[in-house]
């Protein structure tokens, strides 16, 4: 009896080494581990952050500055334009991108979007500003 | 890594089994080192697949407003400039829109996507220590080999902080790309205020693009 509890004493010790080691190890590689993701994590997010955020900061110089050229027509047609303008400026500043994680990011990118084609197609512009690029490449050389 | 040092200082390997001399004694406490090893590196792998889970969403985070600080300034511009080119394009539509302006929006495309191939580039060549998970294993034979130096002489100083080093460069990553750019960026808005004049725009559209300066 007295020898099997040696026995059982002598594998407790077995296994609590075992289990220390384990330990020490997961710490050593949980450490490793969480800088090694923060970093992943902060070079995947500034990709992220900066498209939507050069996204949006796009909408909102092309918004102002239509706006600034419109602001002092008294036409009808000029101020439905700045209102829709400014709608669209509005929606930009209650969108904070300082939280990636958020639904209502998303959603508001969504209608950010569609608030965008529409001002275009108001001031008889194509909203795909990519064609525009290649225009002004091609106009220049 | 600490448990590097319960291995003997002799320099012997211990994990030669070929030695001879070894004792029956050495031989079943390598034996039972091996083990441990083998028990901690388990653990090891754990911890870096638990750690690294655990911690990518807050650097996503993080990352994703740093990244969107560094675009506003050229997002802008841009949305500013193709506004100018539409507009020149409507008030002339017999004319060719101005070359300043065709320039000017060709320069401010330029310079964001060099800010965004930057930011793209940082992605996808992470710093060395940055290394995949599957590499765990030659992570602790690097480890070894540096605390064996270390503990032996420690005149080659760098060669166990390399690692750590190249860990703490990277939060200077995004200033580095953003400073560089910055003067740049300036020249642009000066160019647009330029063109804004000439074309004799609106004096808002000037104070919207002097209100830039302070967001790069």
């Amino acid at each position: 009896m007295a020898d099997m509890r040696m026995d059982d004493d002598l594998f407790d010790s077995i296994v609590f080494a075992e289990e220390r080691f384990r330990d020490e190890g997961y710490r050593e590689g949980f450490e490793k581990g969480s800088r090694r993701g923060l970093q992943d994590g902060r070079r995947h997010g500034a990709c992220h952050g900066a498209r939507l955020s050069c996204e949006m900061s796009f909408y909102y110089g092309f918004a102002i500055t239509w706006k600034c050229v419109l602001q002092n027509s008294i036409d009808g047609k000029s101020r439905k334009r700045v209102k829709a303008l400014e709608t669209l400026l509005g929606m930009i500043q209650s969108s904070p991108l300082d939280d990636p994680q958020s639904q209502k990011l998303q959603d508001d990118m969504d209608k950010l979007r569609a608030k965008f084609r529409q001002v275009c197609s108001m001031l008889s512009v194509p909203a795909d500003f990519k064609d525009y690029i290649s225009v002004a490449e091609g106009t220049s050389f | 890594m600490s448990w590097v040092k319960a291995l003997p200082v002799s320099g012997e390997d211990v994990f030669d089994d070929s030695a001879d001399e070894l004792s029956l004694q050495s031989k079943e406490w390598t034996s039972n080192m091996k083990k441990r090893l083998r028990v901690k590196l388990d653990g090891y792998v754990d911890g870096v697949d638990t750690g690294e889970e655990a911690s990518l969403q807050v650097g996503f985070n993080l990352g994703f407003k740093e990244g969107a600080a560094q675009t506003v300034a050229v997002g802008r511009l841009r949305g500013i400039v193709s506004a100018i080119w539409c507009w020149c394009q409507i008030q002339h539509p017999e004319k060719p829109v101005p070359s300043s302006v065709t320039d000017l929006l060709h320069r401010v495309t330029q310079h964001e996507d060099k800010i965004a191939n930057g930011i793209r580039n940082a992605l996808e060549n992470p710093p060395p220590s940055v290394s995949d998970i599957s590499e765990s294993m030659e992570d602790l034979e690097v480890e070894r080999a540096d605390r064996g130096c270390c503990e032996e002489r420690c005149e080659e100083s760098d060669c166990c902080r390399k690692g750590e080093t190249m860990d703490l460069d990277f939060p200077h990553r995004p200033q580095r790309i953003c400073s560089g750019s910055t003067e740049e960026l300036h020249l642009l808005l000066q160019c647009c205020v330029d063109v804004v004049s000439e074309l004799g725009m609106p004096q808002e559209i000037i104070d919207t693009i002097s209100s830039l300066c302070g967001k790069n």
